[in-house]
């Protein structure tokens, strides 16, 4: 029972939403806004769910002192304090919460993701050779299009920008195009796979 | 044991990773410390989300909506861009919404928000309205929902007031009106918009993406889609210039900034380094005239053109390494033919 009756869910719900997409009657309209409601309604237990699955992952490693547990500390006092913050003094400029967002959050995600820029210079120099005639050509467009990319390449011709764009709107967009068609079709298959009953993994193990 | 001296070629091949790293950190850090003007070029789908928007000013059944869908992570070429925006639908009277599908983000819009209203006299509500943030679970149907009713999807706005009865909110009911929505991401979030928004309501999507994300997106903008896209921090700097040129352009003829015109951009430059706006315009036979202002150019208004002065830099530097590597590839090659 506890896979058949989310697979019957699922399997009702799906066909009931290919229904809705292609008869356009009042029946599937107000089943649409139904589903609406509810959708409403079951969004906010994700978050205590998310919260609870936290705490336990956590509230585990913290009591059994597990390896690193003092990350696991910070990790659940950020979140009591973060959400505390908001919740006593609200989200407005000039409030903890705020200063706690533009202090701790935005300097360390912002950190970690300008490391990019030290890896790709890392990484071009060490892999970018022109080993192979196709390694050249990869080279080449690697270069056209970062010199596209900064006013410098419209300095040293008005040719590189376009040939950049060029590069992004031909080669670059018949690759991207061959990716997407084939994971629709990939993502139509499977979808048909788990309206029907055939694909079941999404259900997990157990019985 | 002696260490065997490393050749200079090999030295090419094998340069420590930390001396490349400190070359990079020199190359962006000391371009922001100390800007210099460069020029900017802008680009026809920047270039086509600043008319869509331009062609909304003044008009009261007309409004965009910008979707935050990013972190603070990719702050750096997102904000400058989402703060042009909403500086350009403040000097040009256009209505603008904001929304966010992550609790990362709604400190994001406010601080957006914060950021470009300085300065103007808008109000919330009135000029502008922050939706503020809706669990992820909710996206597809609030986007399907405010493609019938804006006002019955979301119902109540950032501060909790019911959006029914604004005054913004007068003349909007849902893509027909709203007909611009503008996502910025580092993600493929786009493809939700154009999926649902787009295709079943016909609304226009542009995206703000970053750098990384721009090939993927092309696609989109080839076959129409996406009306325009804003592209990494030369994106931002675009739309920078744009607002400069036009949206803050004030005279006698336009008291609220001046239409956009491609022969105008063309011959005018907004150099960075000064603290006003001045508008560089070049002659036919090459000599400049400067048309000086009292706008104030604040930090904020060209944090992405400084920042492509970095990105300019390091650009450069990551060639010369490449160069560099490859030059000492060759070397060792043909060394090693000759024995």
């Amino acid at each position: 029972m506890k896979r058949q009756i989310p697979l019957m869910i699922v399997m009702i719900l799906g066909f009931l939403f290919v229904i809705h997409t292609f008869v356009p009657h009042k029946i599937s309209a107000d089943f649409y806004d139904w589903w609406q409601e509810w959708a409403k309604a079951i969004s906010p237990f994700a978050v205590v769910l998310g919260v609870i699955s936290l705490g336990m992952v956590h509230g585990t490693k913290i009591s059994r002192k597990a390896p690193n547990w003092q990350y696991s500390l910070v990790t659940v006092l950020a979140l009591v304090f973060t959400a505390a913050s908001g919740f006593i003094w609200g989200r407005q400029e000039g409030t903890p919460y705020m200063w706690l967002f533009k202090n701790v959050q935005m300097p360390m995600s912002a950190t970690m993701f300008s490391l990019l820029a030290f890896y790709i210079a890392s990484a071009a120099y060490k892999a970018f050779r022109a080993r192979s005639a196709e390694a050249t050509v990869l080279l080449i467009a690697a270069i056209i299009v970062m010199l596209g990319q900064v006013p410098l390449g419209m300095q040293i011709s008005r040719w590189i920008p376009d040939i950049s764009t060029w590069i992004l709107n031909v080669p670059n967009m018949a690759a991207k195009r061959a990716i997407m068609i084939g994971v629709g079709l990939g993502m139509v298959a499977t979808s048909l796979k788990i309206l029907l009953g055939i694909e079941r993994t999404y259900l997990g193990g157990g019985d | 044991m002696e260490k065997r001296k490393m050749t200079l070629v090999q030295r090419m091949q094998q340069l420590d990773r930390r001396y490349i790293y400190i070359v990079i950190a020199v190359a962006i850090i000391i371009p922001l410390l100390i800007p210099f003007n460069t020029k900017t070029y802008v680009t026809e789908p920047t270039a086509n989300i600043y008319k869509k928007i331009d062609s909304f000013a003044g008009r009261e059944d007309k409004a965009i909506l910008m979707s935050f869908n990013h972190d603070a992570s990719t702050m750096p070429e997102l904000f400058p861009m989402e703060v042009s925006i909403l500086r350009h639908c403040f000097e040009r009277d256009v209505k603008v919404f904001t929304l966010c599908f992550m609790p990362q983000a709604a400190p994001l819009v406010d601080y957006a928000i914060n950021t470009a209203k300085e300065g103007y006299d808008v109000t919330s509500g009135v000029d502008y309205l922050n939706f503020g943030y809706r669990p992820f679970a909710l996206q597809l149907p609030i986007i399907l929902g405010m493609g019938e009713d804006i006002s019955n999807a979301l119902e109540t706005d950032s501060e909790g007031r019911k959006i029914e009865n604004m005054e913004i909110m007068e003349n909007i009911r849902n893509y027909d009106d709203m007909n611009l929505v503008i996502d910025f991401s580092g993600s493929a979030s786009i493809q939700t918009w154009i999926i649902y928004a787009r295709a079943k309501f016909g609304a226009n999507i542009a995206a703000g993406i970053t750098a990384v994300m721009v090939a993927d997106n092309y696609p989109y903008l080839q076959t129409g889609q996406l009306v325009g896209m804003l592209r990494g921090l030369k994106g931002a700097a675009e739309y920078e210039k744009l607002v400069d040129i036009f949206a803050a352009y004030e005279d006698e003829d336009y008291p609220n900034g001046r239409p956009y015109s491609q022969e105008i951009l063309k011959e005018i430059n907004v150099p960075i380094t000064a603290d006003k706006i001045i508008y560089e315009v070049t002659n036919e036979d090459g000599s400049v005239d400067k048309i000086s202002t009292n706008a104030e150019m604040k930090y904020e208004y060209k944090k992405a053109r400084i920042g492509m002065n970095a990105q300019s830099v390091a650009h450069v530097m990551i060639i010369v390494f490449i160069i560099v590597g490859n030059i000492g590839y060759f070397l060792t090659r043909k060394n090693k033919k000759l024995g």
